[in-house]
């Protein structure tokens, strides 16, 4: 706390009016940092969430499946050919490729064993289609000279696979946004509740200023001063934190959980990697709790110092 | 400086605490006021410390009606006047020398400007060795001395006590005294309320004595 009182505004008195050290204002600051934390975890988690799922939906926007029901082998091989050359030719494609029948085995062995042979069902077989810019490519003709050729084919573009996505994180992103909004609400609350009881500790104060002439702005400056310090330490202190958890948070994911459960969690999260961006808003946040824990002070001081007497 | 015209006051739907006084207090001069424990002493030091309005009557002070003042006005007014109180009522996280210069601190003068001064008083009343600590280290007369002090750094036209001897020994009581009648001698008009007859009939200075709400000056 120390180091940090150092970075803060030096008060404008040669000494300070209001006490530095109280155990309402410890308690401020407590509240405030951890105020602060869950926030800045709360922005921090809809970021990633966020993140991961614009990228996903860009990658799956990148991709399509021709799907070719089975037949013959023979004629599967060249529907196979034939699908991969009209996805090719197809503007905007960059790269059609097969799904060969040892790719698809290792898609589904987690589910179905290391030991399965696909060769024994009658399952679809697939094209990759991966495209270069998506701008220049068009759905409908390809759909159209591919019934033509292989009238077995079927194009999936996973668009509801991706409504369903966007929905989902569109749910997180709300879900989140509430809850950033409830805990500043919080915040707020009981800023209002410590700054009252940390002013009716130091009435004394403010009555002996007021006997020596001071204007109930000077004394409202005074403690404002001292409420912003302390909201900014804890601001300081709990914006630090989050940071310290999303650090201990990808380390435990690349370290310590098994290599199945790490994909999985990166998989929603990430990397727990905030770059940036992320960590820009992590400043927005402490800067914003800093001002609510500011605004919010200097109501109530004003509002009490309007109830009492001069 | 000071006028009351018919002035009364009462806390809330109670009883009148004082009732319909009318005096005059002149500049420069010295006032003791007297009276029995709850005849309103601390009522009336509240009114002309502007912490507090009548409920009846005008008041004038240094020229103006202060009925007719608003919040501001009346703090802005107050920098006129110094009040030393029983408890003392300094600060306990700050120094002597820090409590005594609070009221040019509060000025928004520089610690240049106020220096000198602050340590010159503290001198005058017996603090100089005593500037750096707080006043848990005090003794009850030095913190008095102290609260004194803090009432006269910024040179006030009135200067108002309310038991100022209330919690000293008699010796240093009668020390305390004769400090505020140098400070009367300098020009500081005094009103000094205290119940300690036999210290006050020391001094020959009028009294104004409440009775009954009521108020009687003597010369």
């Amino acid at each position: 706390m120390s180091l940090i009182s150092q970075l803060l505004p030096k008060p404008k008195t040669p000494f300070p009016i209001v006490p530095r050290q109280s155990i309402a204002g410890r308690t401020l600051a407590l509240l405030v940092a951890i105020m602060t934390f869950l926030s800045c975890v709360t922005f921090g988690a809809v970021y990633l969430v966020q993140n991961s799922t614009l990228a996903w939906s860009s990658e799956v926007g990148r991709e399509l499946t021709i799907q070719l029901q089975p037949v013959e082998d023979e004629q599967m091989l060249s529907n196979i050919r034939t699908a991969i050359s009209l996805a090719e030719q197809t503007p905007g494609v960059s790269r059609a490729f097969e799904l060969t029948v040892s790719d698809s085995e290792k898609l589904l062995s987690p589910w179905l064993g290391e030991q399965f042979d696909i060769s024994a069902f009658h399952l679809p077989r697939l094209v990759i289609v991966q495209l270069g810019d998506p701008s220049l490519f068009d759905l409908e003709a390809l759909t159209a000279k591919l019934t033509d050729a292989v009238p077995e084919a079927t194009i999936d573009t996973h668009e509801l696979w991706q409504q369903q996505l966007n929905a989902m994180a569109g749910t997180v992103v709300l879900s989140g946004t509430l809850a950033l909004i409830l805990i500043l609400t919080a915040t707020v609350l009981a800023i209002v509740f410590a700054t009252g009881g940390a002013m009716a500790t130091n009435r004394e104060i403010v009555d002996v200023l007021h006997f020596i002439g001071a204007s109930d702005t000077y004394i409202a400056g005074a403690f404002q001063e001292r409420f912003l310090a302390i909201g900014l330490q804890g601001g300081l202190v709990g914006g630090a934190c989050s940071i310290v958890f999303f650090f201990v948070a990808s380390t435990i994911t690349n370290a310590i959980l098994p290599d199945q459960s790490a994909t999985q969690v990166e998989l929603l999260f990430g990397q727990f990697t905030l770059g940036w961006l992320g960590l820009l808003g992590l400043i927005l946040t402490v800067v914003t709790i800093a001002i609510l824990t500011a605004i919010t002070s200097r109501v109530t001081v004003h509002r009490f110092l309007a109830q009492i007497a001069p | 400086m000071i006028k009351f015209k018919n002035v009364g006051l009462h806390y809330g739907a109670g009883p009148e605490i004082l009732k319909n006084l009318n005096f005059n207090i002149d500049p420069g001069s010295f006032h003791f006021l007297t009276g029995p424990s709850g005849s309103g002493k601390t009522s009336l030091l509240r009114l002309l410390l502007l912490s507090m309005r009548p409920t009846s009557g005008e008041m004038e002070m240094f020229g103006k009606n202060t009925n007719r003042l608003d919040k501001s006005a009346l703090m802005q007014m107050r920098q006129h006047i110094g009040i030393v109180f029983q408890e003392f009522r300094l600060l306990e996280h700050l120094t002597t020398f820090q409590n005594v210069a609070l009221p040019l601190v509060v000025r928004g003068e520089p610690e240049s400007a106020y220096k000198s001064n602050v340590e010159e008083l503290l001198d005058w009343v017996g603090l100089g060795h005593q500037m750096h600590v707080r006043p848990e280290l005090l003794s009850g007369g030095e913190k008095q001395r102290a609260a004194i002090a803090r009432a006269v750094i910024a040179k006030p036209d009135l200067l108002l006590a309310d038991e100022p001897t209330g919690n000293v020994d008699p010796e240093l009581s009668e020390r305390l005294l004769h400090l505020f009648v140098e400070l009367n001698r300098m020009g500081t008009t005094i009103i000094l309320a205290s119940h300690e007859l036999h210290l006050l009939n020391k001094f020959k200075f009028p009294r104004l004595q409440l009775k009954d709400g009521g108020i009687n000056v003597s010369h």
